[in-house]
């Protein structure tokens, strides 16, 4: 009976882990050089010692195959020699013309030029190749160093000196200020060496580039004129001709002091730097951050009508599609690409209740109607553990930055969004306007830290701009009807004068009538037009203190109340035009 | 392939041609085929001459040490800033190192070594060719090195011996500063070499040195050797005085710090050699002692100067466990803080320990290793600078002192603490020893070298002054 069988027997769960395999006999061969009684003595476990005959590492098998090469002592020239010394070396016998270092040759080839002359002249040497000079411009005559490269500081031969030098040394600017060594009128100074010796000046590295470069320059102008120069060569001319010694003379002094810097000097160097480099750290990581959640701040944007998605109907409709999509996607795989589509109808139902199942689960997805009993029975398991929750006090809640909501969009949403929407008014004009309110109190646009208190402040604020702007259109409204109502008055006053010129007793207790109470009127307008101006700039200024988050809590009582009043002014207002209506019939009549 | 790239490193660019390099020293003359990595002669510079049957004899390597013959005296043919003063003899010793190793006897003019004697009135018939043919070097290229401030005479003098004398086909003269530069893979660096007789600090760009930089001074190993003579005389509990073994027949082990007890063979005064042999023998024993005892002061700071801590340079020099050593005559002694003030003079001039009998006189600050090296920078445009204080080679026997890696590195910081400063020193001993011939070797056999070299044509037509004009 196998293990397996009693377990059957007695319920009992499959093997946690299978058995260990059965031991393997590890034949361990036997090493050469040790006879096969001897090493049955040893046991199975042999001693951690070698046991192999001391003798050399063979070559590879296939080598022995390989012919042996013969080499010889071979005489060579070097092409970049001029007197033709020859040198001898080892070379392998047959390959004359190439080193040794090159890959194998076949041996046909090798044979055949077996019997070859040691170095037939068109061989050239393999290093002759690497014996580059470097380019310096050509020499001047006679002529062209009187008519161009004169100079008060350099002499001819001082001049002819430097160019050998250059030559010699191959630009090596280094070498040549070190070697540099001239001596003016050699043979003068041996003959009358007691006549006074010119005194010898020290000509420093960027005098002698300064030179150089103004005679290579000038003569590679002679060669081609500048307008003829390829890119590159004007480059050089360029470059050549724009050489300050001055500015390289002091640009190596200040070379020299910052080698020569003071320890402590280094030191606070590395510190500064160090300070410089955490800082740009920072910075570049603050400036990541922030984009990275403006980025998610951004992404949200759809160009696609989301309303449908807003009730809960609609999302459990995406949910669905979003898994049927899924669904047949997976199908598809495994079915291949020429699998049946699945009817619809045997389907729909097993998402909807996947669907069903996985809002239950959701705790945010409240106002779902909890349609079967499971839910039920979990709403109200729910419900018993809210009892045993502690209540947290209003600090608590605000430290813990809990929340109620009376009513719950669904979804997910900013809160900067919300924030944002309030920015939208209705028309264009007065989304525009409200902006324009935003950027004069400095507000962004887009809350910087939408916290919920920030949220709450800019509700505020933006309810205070929309009534501030109310109430500018009411004034101006007003404003526009006192105009009218004057000008009208006057014009009636005028015509009553006229009238009063024409025929004066008829018409006077009209006259008597209607003046004051427009007059009135029209003070009352004027005033409460200007106590709405008022209001709105006292509505200004709270707001600017929303903006600088030194919210006094009155502020909000403060807003209620200039809303009020303003909404009472507004009453007035209109009625005042109507009754300024009433009169201007009463006058047209 | 294109010309003006250079070969990658991975290339091997070598091309040998069986070239001879040698490089002779103040103490030893190093000479060997191009292309090894240690050269197979190495013999002492010094030479023996004593007077046999009436004749005048020499003898060459380390023979000198063995015998001591009556009257044998022992010279050296270099002077001690480096440069030969004696040709007839340098030439001879130098000639030596390389035929008794390398290229072998030559066999005899056969028409005089009494095998081809020919019948009088019969006139040899290719005596020139033959006479080529014995000269030693005939078909050895030879590379010499020589040091920074070899005047153009000898130069042109050495050029002269190699050409001439030992008929080379072709010959150059590098700069030992150069090749010890070569050896560590860098063709511009800052190249300190602490040799027997000299100091020398010279920085080479692209393979060439910068003569204004170069820079040097008399505290080599000789130095040391003559501070340690001037501790040995000063030593506390009695002065010793060094025996070579020559002159010791047998020694009984003493305590540390107790007298010998060694019995001294004594020459009578005619069969005795010179004293210059004993010195010679002496100058060993101190090697000796320097490769066992003598340490150099690591640093941060002087060994007078005060630590971080308060504590002394000095106090904490004390408390590091003495070195013994044991005197040819079987006197020992610990050495303690002795042992690093024989070579602090090396780095702070008033360290030195005075000795009014010394052939070298006491040193000043200008001519310590860190001022030599402060100098020779101060000689070369500030813009390779900061390239060569990161490329300091540091070469020559006596730089193996334990130590003087660390503390030359320390000073260096110390004096400029902007740049980096990087030291190379090969570990291996041979390697530091022989720097220079080792950069010889890889010189002469780089394939692109070959077209330096001054064959025996154009010295025929230029004459020796070519020396000065190819070898820059």
């Amino acid at each position: 009976m196998a293990a397996a069988d009693v377990r059957d027997m007695l319920d009992l769960p499959a093997e946690g882990q299978p058995r260990p395999h059965k031991k393997q006999k590890v034949v361990e061969k036997r090493p050469e050089g040790i006879t096969r009684e001897l090493y049955a003595l040893l046991g199975e476990r042999a001693p951690p010692i070698a046991i192999n005959e001391n003798r050399y590492k063979g070559r590879p098998k296939w080598m022995s195959k390989l012919r042996v090469r013969p080499w010889r002592m071979a005489p060579f020239t070097n092409e970049a020699r001029s007197d033709g010394l020859v040198l001898r070396h080892w070379q392998r016998q047959g390959d004359t013309a190439k080193p040794a270092l090159e890959g194998p040759e076949t041996e046909g080839e090798e044979q055949k030029q077996d019997e070859d002359a040691p170095q037939t002249p068109d061989q050239e040497y393999l290093f002759a190749k690497y014996n580059v000079k470097a380019r310096v411009p050509r020499r001047y005559t006679d002529e062209e160093y009187n008519r161009h490269l004169k100079s008060d500081d350099w002499s001819r031969q001082e001049t002819d000196y430097l160019m050998d030098l250059v030559e010699e040394y191959d630009l090596r600017w280094v070498v040549i200020a070190d070697r540099y060594d001239f001596q003016p009128h050699p043979v003068d100074a041996e003959t009358n060496s007691s006549a006074l010796v010119p005194a010898n000046q020290v000509r420093t590295m960027e005098h002698m580039k300064a030179r150089y470069y103004f005679v290579a320059a000038s003569m590679l102008a002679l060669e081609h004129p500048p307008s003829e120069m390829s890119e590159a060569e004007f480059d050089l001319h360029e470059k050549m001709m724009k050489f300050e010694p001055e500015r390289e003379r002091a640009r190596k002094e200040l070379a020299a002091l910052q080698l020569e810097r003071t320890a402590d000097a280094v030191r606070e160097e590395g510190v500064l730097l160090e300070e410089l480099k955490r800082i740009t750290a920072n910075e570049q990581n603050f400036i990541a951050e922030r984009r990275e959640l403006y980025s998610r701040l951004e992404v949200p944007i759809s160009v696609g009508n989301t309303t449908m998605y807003q009730s809960s109907q609609g999302l459990s409709q995406l949910l669905q599609t979003l898994l049927q999509a899924d669904k047949s996607k997976k199908r598809r795989s495994i079915l291949g690409p020429e699998g049946a589509a699945p009817s619809p109808a045997a389907q729909t139902p097993a998402p909807n209740a996947n669907a069903r199942d996985s809002r239950g689960e959701t705790p945010s997805n409240a106002p779902a109607a909890p349609t079967n009993k499971k839910a039920a029975a979990a709403a109200a398991a729910n419900k018993e553990a809210q009892q045993n929750i502690r209540t947290l006090t209003p600090s608590e809640e605000a430290r813990y930055g809990v929340q109620h909501h009376d009513r719950l969009a669904p979804g997910v949403q900013f809160r900067s969004d919300r924030a944002q929407k309030l920015t939208q008014a209705k028309s264009n004009v007065q989304t525009q306007k409200l902006a324009a309110a935003l950027a004069e109190l400095e507000v962004p646009l887009r809350l910087v830290m939408p916290t919920e208190r920030v949220c709450k402040e800019f509700e505020k604020l933006i309810h205070s701009v929309n009534l501030l702007l109310d109430a500018r259109k009411v004034a101006e409204k007003v404003e526009s009807e006192i105009r009218v109502l004057e000008a009208a008055k006057q014009e009636r006053e005028r015509k009553a004068k006229e009238a009063k010129e024409k025929e004066k007793p008829e018409v006077k207790t009209e006259q008597d009538d209607n003046p004051a109470p427009t007059a009135d009127v029209a003070t009352e307008s004027t005033g409460a037009a200007s106590a709405a101006l008022h209001s709105a700039e006292g509505q200004a200024e709270t707001a600017g203190g929303t903006e600088n988050k030194e919210v006094e809590a009155g502020s909000g009582d403060t807003g209620e109340a200039t809303a009020r009043e303003s909404t009472s002014q507004k009453r007035s207002a209109s009625v005042l035009s109507n009754t300024s209506d009433k009169s201007t019939k009463r006058q047209k009549k | 392939m294109n010309p003006s790239i250079p070969p990658s490193t991975a290339e091997y660019g070598g091309d040998e041609v069986s070239a001879i390099v040698l490089d002779p020293g103040f103490s030893t003359t190093r000479a060997g085929f191009a292309g090894e990595d240690t050269p197979k002669s190495l013999i002492p510079t010094y030479y023996g001459k004593y007077t046999s049957e009436g004749q005048e004899r020499l003898i060459f390597s380390d023979d000198v040490f063995v015998t001591p013959r009556p009257g044998l005296s022992v010279h050296n043919p270099m002077g001690r800033d480096g440069i030969v003063e004696n040709w007839d003899m340098a030439e001879k010793v130098w000639e030596y190192s390389f035929t008794s190793r390398l290229t072998g006897p030559r066999p005899g003019n056969p028409f005089q070594n009494g095998l081809n004697d020919i019948a009088d009135g019969e006139l040899p018939t290719e005596m020139e060719g033959v006479e080529t043919e014995e000269k030693p070097l005939a078909d050895s290229p030879l590379l010499m090195s020589e040091c920074g401030w070899n005047p153009a005479k000898a130069r042109e003098k050495t050029m002269e011996i190699a050409m001439e004398k030992w008929g080379t086909p072709a010959f150059y003269l590098a700069r030992n500063g150069v090749l010890a530069a070569f050896a560590s893979g860098k063709a511009s660096a800052l190249v300190v070499d602490v040799g027997a007789s000299n100091i020398s600090v010279t920085p080479v760009h692209d393979g060439m040195i910068l003569k204004r930089g170069v820079q040097h001074s008399p505290l080599g190993g000789d130095y040391i050797s003559s501070q340690i003579r001037a501790l040995l005389k000063t030593n506390t509990p009695q002065p010793i005085t060094i025996t070579p073994h020559y002159l010791i027949s047998s020694k009984t082990a003493v305590d540390a710090g107790q007298p010998s007890q060694a019995k001294y063979k004594t020459f009578p005064p005619e069969k005795a050699p010179d004293a210059s042999y004993r010195t010679l023998l002496e100058e060993r024993t101190l090697s000796e002692f320097k490769e066992c005892v003598v340490q150099v002061w690591p640093g941060p700071n002087k060994l007078s100067a005060t630590g971080p801590n308060g504590i002394s340079n000095e106090e904490v020099a004390k408390s590091n466990p003495g070195r013994p050593f044991e005197f040819p005559d079987g006197y020992n002694q610990v050495f303690g803080l002795d042992r690093y003030r024989v070579v602090e003079s090396l780095f702070d001039a008033k360290a030195a320990i005075p000795d009014p009998e010394s052939p070298f006189p006491s040193p000043t600050q200008a001519q310590t290793v860190p001022e030599l090296i402060k100098n020779a920078l101060n000689g070369v445009d500030v813009d390779i600078r900061p390239h060569l204080l990161a490329n300091v080679v540091v070469t020559g026997a006596s730089s193996l002192l334990h130590g003087f890696t660390d503390r030359l590195n320390q000073e260096l910081m110390q004096t400029y603490p902007g740049p980096r400063v990087r030291i190379s020193a090969p570990g291996n001993t041979a390697e530091r020893k022989f720097g220079s011939w080792i950069g010889g070797s890889i010189l002469a056999s780089l394939g692109t070298f070959h077209q330096m070299w001054i064959s025996k044509k154009e010295y025929e037509e230029h004459g020796p002054t070519i020396v000065e004009k190819r070898c820059k």
